[in-house]
């Protein structure tokens, strides 16, 4: 089974994962979606660090040390960022970290990671406002995705069905001019937020 | 004399240098400083990773050739050594001075 969901909170991500395992839903892997894999119902303790790795030498070594202390690696790779681990050995803490800052600090890497997204796309989108004027006009008047002529001037009937005609071409070219500032934004909305969840950890 | 930033160093970031003056990878560490602090510094594996990343960044420990090849395995610099040196200072003056208040 796949679920497609976002999380920027560790702490919801780590409770929803150890439901499903109680539901009888094992979880396997992540790439775009979560997998899941029907199971016997389990109670588990599934902590979740977030880094990436240079080279991948530095990430056996990380595993293993986690490895060492009780807690296996279930998902993420090198370069993924967020770790997933679940306890396996009796002896283990009930946490992978054991002060609040180090539990705090891993949102300080979540929020570098988004606002550097951010911060590279941001010259690419500043790039389309300066050299496309179709582009940016479009973005400051919708009314422009509409290519029909005169449809503005038109009233009644013959406005609405021209308008309703068009419209699925108009959202269509819509995407593709609004998806790319959506996108900056949201990654610039996803690094304050996990900055605040920074903040708030840390109290 | 102006004091190092780093001073005083943490509970854990002592124990895992002094744990370091003789070469060890990161699991060793953890048991070692559980044994050095007589059982009162329990270290779970995602702090003791951040700490070890931390005290690389500042050349207070440096990685050493390892025969393990999943586990690195790190020493205490000459700098790292420094800090243990001048914290031990700081504390042999608060344990002077509050032993004469008494």
């Amino acid at each position: 089974m796949r679920k497609l969901k976002l999380f920027l909170n560790f702490e919801k991500e780590e409770t929803w994962l150890s439901e499903m395992a109680t539901k009888g839903y094992e979880f396997v892997g992540k790439s775009f979606t979560y997998q899941f894999r029907p199971t016997e119902p389990e109670n588990v303790n599934i902590r979740i660090d977030y880094r990436k790795f240079k080279s991948k030498e530095d990430f056996i070594d990380y595993i293993t040390l986690f490895e060492d202390c009780g807690w296996k690696h279930i998902a993420g790779t090198k370069s993924s960022g967020t770790q997933y681990f679940k306890k396996v050995s009796e002896s283990a803490d009930v946490d992978i970290f054991s002060d609040s800052d180090s539990r705090a600090f891993r949102y300080k890497r979540l929020s570098k990671m988004y606002l550097s997204l951010a911060i590279c796309y941001l010259p690419i989108l500043i790039a389309l406002f300066n050299n496309d004027h179709q582009y940016a006009s479009a973005l400051l008047n919708p009314k422009e995705l509409y290519y029909t002529p005169g449809l503005w001037e038109k009233t009644g009937m013959d406005f609405w069905g021209a308008f309703l005609f068009e419209t699925p071409f108009a959202l269509f070219r819509g995407i593709v001019v609004f998806c790319f500032p959506i996108m900056v934004m949201l990654y610039f909305i996803f690094s304050i937020k996990a900055d605040q969840n920074y903040k708030n950890s840390l109290k | 004399m102006k004091r190092d930033k780093n001073i005083p160093l943490t509970e854990t970031v002592y124990y895992i240098l002094l744990a370091l003056l003789e070469p060890a990878h990161g699991y060793l560490i953890l048991q070692k400083v559980e044994e050095l602090s007589d059982g009162q510094v329990r270290m779970a594996a995602g702090t003791l990773y951040g700490a070890i990343d931390n005290l690389l960044k500042l050349k207070f420990i440096e990685p050493v050739p390892s025969e393990d090849s999943r586990r690195k395995v790190y020493v205490i610099t000459e700098t790292g050594k420094e800090m243990l040196q001048l914290d031990l200072e700081r504390m042999k003056h608060m344990i002077r001075i509050t032993e004469e208040a008494f």
